[in-house]
């Protein structure tokens, strides 16, 4: 008899469960509200979305629209709000679409891959945003430096403070750089932790899973 | 939903509960993650249940939902600390003469899952509870062969791990 056939029998003779639940308290457990992984990165897709969004549009319209103007860049600027809006939308309707398609009756396998798309999703909207940011901010640089006393016209009150233009041109080359740098390592930390910490144990189950079908 | 509905899952899942008793005590190691644990896999087989169709058993549909539920849809509340009652848990063997080499047996099986990853320990609870290997195949997503290949592998573990 093999070792595990005497633990199957052990198995098969165990009692009814001692924790037996009543069927009052299964009707009260079907009022709860659950409280999956699924559910968690519906609503923390949604508020990146929203995030991201409310940035998008906080930044299109701060105080530096005159500047751009004198920039010549409110063309661009425009152009570009109307292309994230739709981006906006496709990303949203991809979201929903797969988010809906999680079902927790398909098998195990394609379960775990339609959370982890669903996820994947919201990962490459962050991926757009920051791209789509530092590209803009690039471009903006560039027509910054290529116009005379762009830099000036940005910072008034720091121009007085550098002894020639090429020391303000610098001083401002870093400034954005470390801005840039700062804010790319903060969000990968954040969605790092946050992600990591929910899907961790999801994705090591699904490469566990999938391993031998590749 | 309609009451009939309500009833009839309230019928189905009473009596087939014990089955999620198992998953929980496989998958969770202390008694407040596994009233967690039995509370979502009870949401996720109602919020689900109109989907039934009835072609199946209702008992092997569930295993599906919870085991899917147990693998990808929960995550423990608090950082686990192993408070472990396995031991806690009174195993009464059903059986005339009472034995209680089974009850022993039946510890250290317990114990011995725990220790598996949770794609091991689904396919060890699925060989425990009789499934075949199509049941097995078709419930984690794998083909048949993969089903084998990696039964064979979890039993070589959950072995090692009774007796090493």
């Amino acid at each position: 008899m093999d070792l595990l056939d005497k633990y199957k029998k052990a198995w098969e003779n165990q009692p009814e469960d001692d924790q037996k639940v009543s069927k009052v308290d299964i009707y009260r457990m079907t009022k709860l509200r659950s409280s999956s992984i699924v559910k968690w990165i519906f609503i923390i897709g949604l508020m990146e979305f929203v995030l991201w969004s409310v940035l998008n549009i906080m930044i299109s319209k701060t105080k530096y629209l005159d500047i751009y103007e004198e920039l010549n860049m409110l063309t661009l600027l425009n152009y570009t709000y109307y292309f994230n809006l739709v981006v906006v939308i496709v990303f949203l309707y991809l979201f929903y679409k797969n988010f809906t398609s999680i079902n927790t009756t398909d098998n195990t396998k394609s379960l775990m891959s339609k959370i982890i798309k669903t996820r994947k999703t919201v990962k490459y909207y962050m991926y757009y945003n920051i791209i789509g940011g530092v590209l803009l901010m690039i471009i903006f640089n560039i027509i910054i430096l290529n116009t005379p006393n762009g830099i000036e016209m940005l910072m008034p009150n720091e121009a007085g403070k550098f002894a020639d233009s090429s020391e303000l041109v610098t001083a401002f080359l870093i400034s954005q750089t470390i801005v840039i740098l700062l804010m790319i390592g903060c969000l990968v930390l954040f969605y790092y932790l946050l992600y990591g910490i929910l899907l961790r144990k999801l994705n090591k189950n699904y490469k566990d899973l999938a391993k031998l079908d590749e | 939903m309609s009451d009939s509905l309500e009833d009839k899952f309230l019928n189905d899942f009473e009596s087939n509960q014990n089955i999620v008793h198992k998953i929980c005590r496989i998958y969770t190691t202390n008694s407040n993650d596994h009233n967690d644990l039995f509370q979502e896999i009870t949401i996720q087989v109602w919020k689900n249940y109109s989907k039934f169709r009835g072609d199946a058993k209702f008992s092997t549909w569930m295993y599906r939902v919870a085991l899917n539920t147990a693998i990808s849809l929960y995550r423990k509340s608090t950082k686990s600390v192993k408070t472990q009652d396995i031991s806690d848990i009174a195993y009464k063997i059903k059986s005339v003469d009472y034995d209680d080499t089974e009850e022993k047996q039946l510890k250290a099986l317990y114990n011995a899952i725990q220790k598996l990853n949770d794609i091991d320990k689904a396919l060890v609870f699925l060989y425990l509870e009789d499934k075949s290997y199509k049941d097995i195949s078709e419930t984690l997503g794998i083909s048949e062969v993969n089903a084998r290949v990696k039964m064979n592998r979890a039993k070589d573990k959950l072995k090692k791990v009774l007796n090493p």
